[in-house]
């Protein structure tokens, strides 16, 4: 056994500043061997600059790391990798063009020396099945066809197969559904048990107390709780020192839900743009934050493009104010009145070669008619909106955008949507690498602006900002609208469940499908709180034992025929005095034990009711195979 | 420990610009830079600062000049033009073919728009169907020389009007108004680039293309623009370069375009696209043609002017790279 108090690499007072911003001041970690280790922290906290900083794609101004006892000054990824430190990252580093097999050794074909594909095939076979997953794989597909599950597990072998003894993974789980992310979680416990470290990075607080053994958690570049024992935690407190505040006073409290509101500003039917925008519908309002929710990969991002006329449109209706409305430039859209801060600000927003001010005023140039620019009469509205948004007005003057941090550069993109005052603002990812004062201050302005009557349209890949800012959100899963939830009913949890991809939401569907027929009734599965039955699926065999549940949507138990047994949730079927409806609840969890809902079972009043116990076990025993 | 104060802005920013050379516009770096080669220049021959000799100067920078700027604005937006010199060439045989039939401002007209339209075509070529610029230039660029050959009979044309020459030799103010037209474009030029929308739009698509489409510019015409621009000016410096020698010959502009590309460059401007000036540009051309013309004053061999324009080219890239790894990122 390896001696567990020695760490097996110890980074301390790192530090990294690009251009003006600095990303890490001070950062520390350190990490035991065979030890998962959750990396913590918002977005912008610095977690992925330090893990870059490791693996060795990034070099550090200042600090050091020792190795296995031994300094380590990685300069380049393949330098880190041959120490035995791997990365997989978010957007994976996969040869598309390339056989799965050639990627998983990748690495060697820079080696000099014969490759021996037989010898190849046998390694790859031995480390995926060390992983439990022997044909998880195919092993002569291309890259590209692979789902991003699969690029993870690629990218997991590539790193095993040279042998590295600590793997850093950044936010995983981004763009996977339920049951990928807890066969994800199968492979790093795998590792674990083959004393291999894994640095787990993430923002999602559940997934960090499902896997980890200790954290360390990272608040604007600096180290503020390093190496504690996961035990030793809550929720709570871990939020705590992420954001250095209570979340709560961060997102000011949601605006009084705005039932009566009449008629949509922008209404979306049918919206298709291949391949990722295949089916979505929603309806806009007025003064009103809609957020639309999903997986990394889901088609939000494609979505509002399409909406923004930046991607074309091969089917499906939008109306805006009344008339249709179908965009094929984004000065189109701007014209009409329609903002769009773009995901990703270095390649969609900045253009660095206009100073800040042009920079500004670039929505207004896009949106101009005439031949000169017309920013003159726009000075004084200019300085209202820089007071507004609390940014000195004197760095307007600065040539280059990118030397401000990213909180100041997001607000100036805002700054130049808000500057043309639209109907409805669409903001895809504001908070991206936005530090968390500047994050508070941009929530105020978002509600702020939604208040004095315009429509905003946002996405996010953070459940909790979501459900902290909008009022309603929208659940796409591949490429369709599936729901449409007012946010007060979601949590982060309901959620994750509703975006599941839908392959996976076809088999449980298909799971319910085949438990209604089999007893001639109905299924469905929720998850229930004290008053209210959130419906993640639901299909029905015969209408009389229709219990009027719709994916998505959250009723008080008394509006169901079944709310006896809703509110006895009693181990047996309970029958519904006033509707006759015999119901049974079974609780459901993952592999791993994690709670996943309800699953219940309908039978009509003229049926008398199986034996609940064996249908318990049934029940529960074919949902885990489902997963 | 209830709520901690937002850190301010500036707690994140790393130490304070301070003033150096790799700060100053680029304009005044390459002013600097001429006015070294000019004292230097004076310094090694007494004949540099004389009267005759500058204008000389001014005279010998008209045809690359004018060139020059076409080839600025496509540089701007990220793009080449191979084919200007093949332009020159095509257009002064055309305009040489229509003085025969037609009176001088319709010509100079017809010729000046033969140039706009063979830029059309490659502009939209190039945006519209997002072709690489350096390819389709030079397909043009051999397509217009030899239709230069055909059209002329591979011989020069030299019964040209001999009023022609007025567009060249009449004085206004006592300049000659080729290097009048010269300065008057490179004005327009300027001021087009930085007062009017399409101006900004160019330099915005060149910078980043993504972020311009997205802010609602409108990228695919001021793809286009810049080439029709560049063909027109390539025509007009035809114009003026048959006016003065009052003889066309096919092979007239060949490897202007390596000059023109070449004071682009020394004048600052990026091949990525987004950075340059119209005055850095001007000043560029001021460079090579004072180096062409030192080095001849200097008895200096005309094989060894190719080296020098050449090392001057990489230097002024390698300069702008290792100032702007500095500056930027």
């Amino acid at each position: 056994m390896t001696d567990l108090a020695t760490p097996l690499l110890e980074a301390s007072a790192i530090s990294k500043s690009f251009a003006q911003t600095r990303a890490l001041v001070g950062a520390n970690l350190s990490l035991r061997p065979g030890v998962t280790h959750a990396l913590l922290g918002a977005n912008g906290a610095g977690k992925s600059t330090l893990s870059r900083v490791i693996s060795g794609h990034v070099r550090r101004d200042a600090g050091q790391i020792v190795y296995r006892g031994e300094p380590l000054d990685a300069r380049s990824p393949r330098e880190a990798l041959d120490a035995g430190i791997a990365m997989v990252m978010q957007e994976t580093s996969l040869a598309p063009d390339l056989s799965v097999l050639e990627n998983i050794f990748l690495p060697d074909l820079g080696r000099p020396g014969r490759l021996s594909r037989p010898t190849m095939r046998r390694r790859a076979n031995e480390i995926l099945a060390d992983l439990g997953q022997e044909h998880a794989l195919p092993l002569d597909a291309e890259a590209r066809d692979l789902s991003a599950a699969q690029r993870q597990l690629v990218e997991i072998a590539k790193a095993l197969a040279l042998k590295a003894n600590l793997i850093i993974f950044d936010e995983p789980t981004a763009s996977l559904s339920p049951s990928e992310v807890e066969r994800l979680f199968d492979v790093i416990a795998r590792l674990e048990s083959a004393q291999c470290s894994v640095v787990f990075v993430s923002h999602r607080l559940e997934e960090v107390f499902a896997i980890s053994d200790e954290i360390t958690v990272m608040r604007e570049g600096r180290t503020v709780a390093a190496s504690r024992p996961t035990s030793s935690l809550n929720q709570t407190e871990l939020v705590r020192l992420m954001v250095g505040r209570d979340l709560g006073s961060i997102y000011a409290a949601p605006s009084a839900p705005v039932d009566a509101r009449g008629e949509p500003i922008m209404s979306v039917r049918a919206l298709q743009a291949p391949p990722l925008v295949r089916d979505i519908s929603f309806d806009l309002h007025r003064g009103e934050i809609l957020g639309l929710g999903g997986l990394v990969g889901a088609g939000r991002s494609e979505t509002v493009e399409t909406l923004f006329g930046l991607r074309p449109r091969t089917g499906g209706e939008v109306r805006y104010e009344g008339r249709p409305f179908a965009p094929r430039t984004p000065a189109e859209a701007i014209r009409a009145g329609v903002g769009f801060v773009a995901e990703d600000r270095r390649r969609q927003s900045i253009v660095p070669d206009l100073s800040v001010r042009e920079n500004l005023l670039l929505g207004h140039l896009g949106a101009h008619r005439g031949f000169g620019l017309g920013y003159a009469k726009l000075e004084r509205k200019i300085g209202k909106l820089m007071t507004r948004l609390e940014l000195p007005l004197d760095r307007l003057a600065e040539p280059n955008l990118l030397n401000f941090s990213g909180g100041m550069q997001q607000k100036i993109i805002i700054a130049r949507w808000l500057l043309l005052e639209p109907k409805v603002l669409i903001l895809d990812e504001p908070t991206k690498g936005v530090d968390i004062g500047t994050r508070a201050s941009i929530y105020a302005i978002l509600r702020d602006i939604a208040a004095t009557g315009t429509a905003i349209l946002i996405i996010s890949s953070e459940f909790e900002e979501l459900l902290g800012l909008a009022d309603r959100v929208i659940v796409i899963s591949d490429g369709a609208s599936i729901a449409d939830v007012p946010s007060a009913y979601l949590d982060e949890e309901k959620l994750t469940l509703l975006a599941a991809p839908r392959a996976s939401m076809e088999r449980y569907r298909r799971l319910l499908q085949e438990l209604a027929n089999q007893c001639d009734g109905a299924a469905f599965w929720a998850i229930l709180d004290d008053e209210r039955v959130f419906c993640l699926n639901a299909a029905t065999a015969n209408a009389m034992a229709d219990p009027a549940l719709r994916a998505g949507e959250a009723p008080r138990f008394e509006e169901t025929p079944i709310s006896a047994a809703l509110h006895a949730r009693a181990s047996n079927f309970v029958l519904d005095p006033t509707s006759g409806l015999q119901s049974l609840l079974v609780d459901v969890r993952s592999h791993r034990g994690h709670e996943l809902g309800s699953i219940g079972v309908v039978i009509r009043p003229d049926r008398s009711a199986p034996p609940a116990e064996a249908m318990r076990s049934a029940i529960q025993e074919r949902f885990r195979a489902t997963l | 420990m209830s709520a901690i104060a937002p850190e301010p802005a500036s707690g994140r920013r790393a130490s304070p610009r301070s003033f150096s050379l790799s700060s100053a516009p680029l304009e005044l770096r390459m002013l600097a830079l001429a006015t070294v080669i000019a004292v230097a220049l004076s310094l090694l021959s007494p004949y540099f600062l004389k009267t005759a000799n500058l204008l000389n100067l001014l005279d010998q920078s008209v045809v690359v000049g004018i060139v020059s700027i076409g080839m600025t604005f496509v540089i701007l937006t990220g793009g080449i033009d191979l084919s200007v010199g093949s332009v020159v060439g095509l257009t002064g045989v055309i305009l040489g073919l229509a003085l025969h039939h037609l009176p001088i401002p319709v010509a100079v007209a017809l010729g000046t728009l033969s140039g706009a339209g063979i830029g059309l075509f490659s502009g939209l070529l190039i945006g519209y169907f997002d072709l690489a610029a350096f390819v389709i230039t030079l397909g043009v660029m051999a397509i217009a020389r030899s239709l230069a050959y055909i059209f002329s009979g591979q011989t020069s044309i030299s019964d040209i009007p001999p009023e022609l020459n007025d567009l060249v030799y009449t004085t206004v103010f006592g300049v000659q108004t080729n290097v009048l037209t010269l300065l008057v474009l490179n004005a327009v030029a300027w001021s087009y680039l930085t007062f009017t929308k399409g101006g900004r739009t160019i330099y915005a698509v060149g910078s980043n293309r993504e972020a311009a489409r997205t802010a609602g510019l409108d990228v695919l015409f001021y793809s286009v623009v810049p080439y029709v621009v560049s063909g027109a000016l390539s025509a007009i410096a035809a114009t003026l370069m048959s006016a003065q020698i009052l003889s066309i010959d096919p092979l007239a502009g060949t490897g202007l375009e390596l000059d023109a590309i070449a004071a682009v460059v020394i004048g600052g401007a990026s091949l990525y696209g987004g950075r340059g000036t119209i005055i850095g540009t001007l000043i560029g051309v001021f460079i090579m043609v004072m180096i062409r013309n030192g080095l001849n004053l200097l008895g200096v061999s005309p094989f060894w002017q190719g080296s020098a324009i050449g090392g001057i080219i990489i230097a002024a890239v390698l300069a702008e790279r290792l100032l702007s790894s500095r500056t930027r990122r």
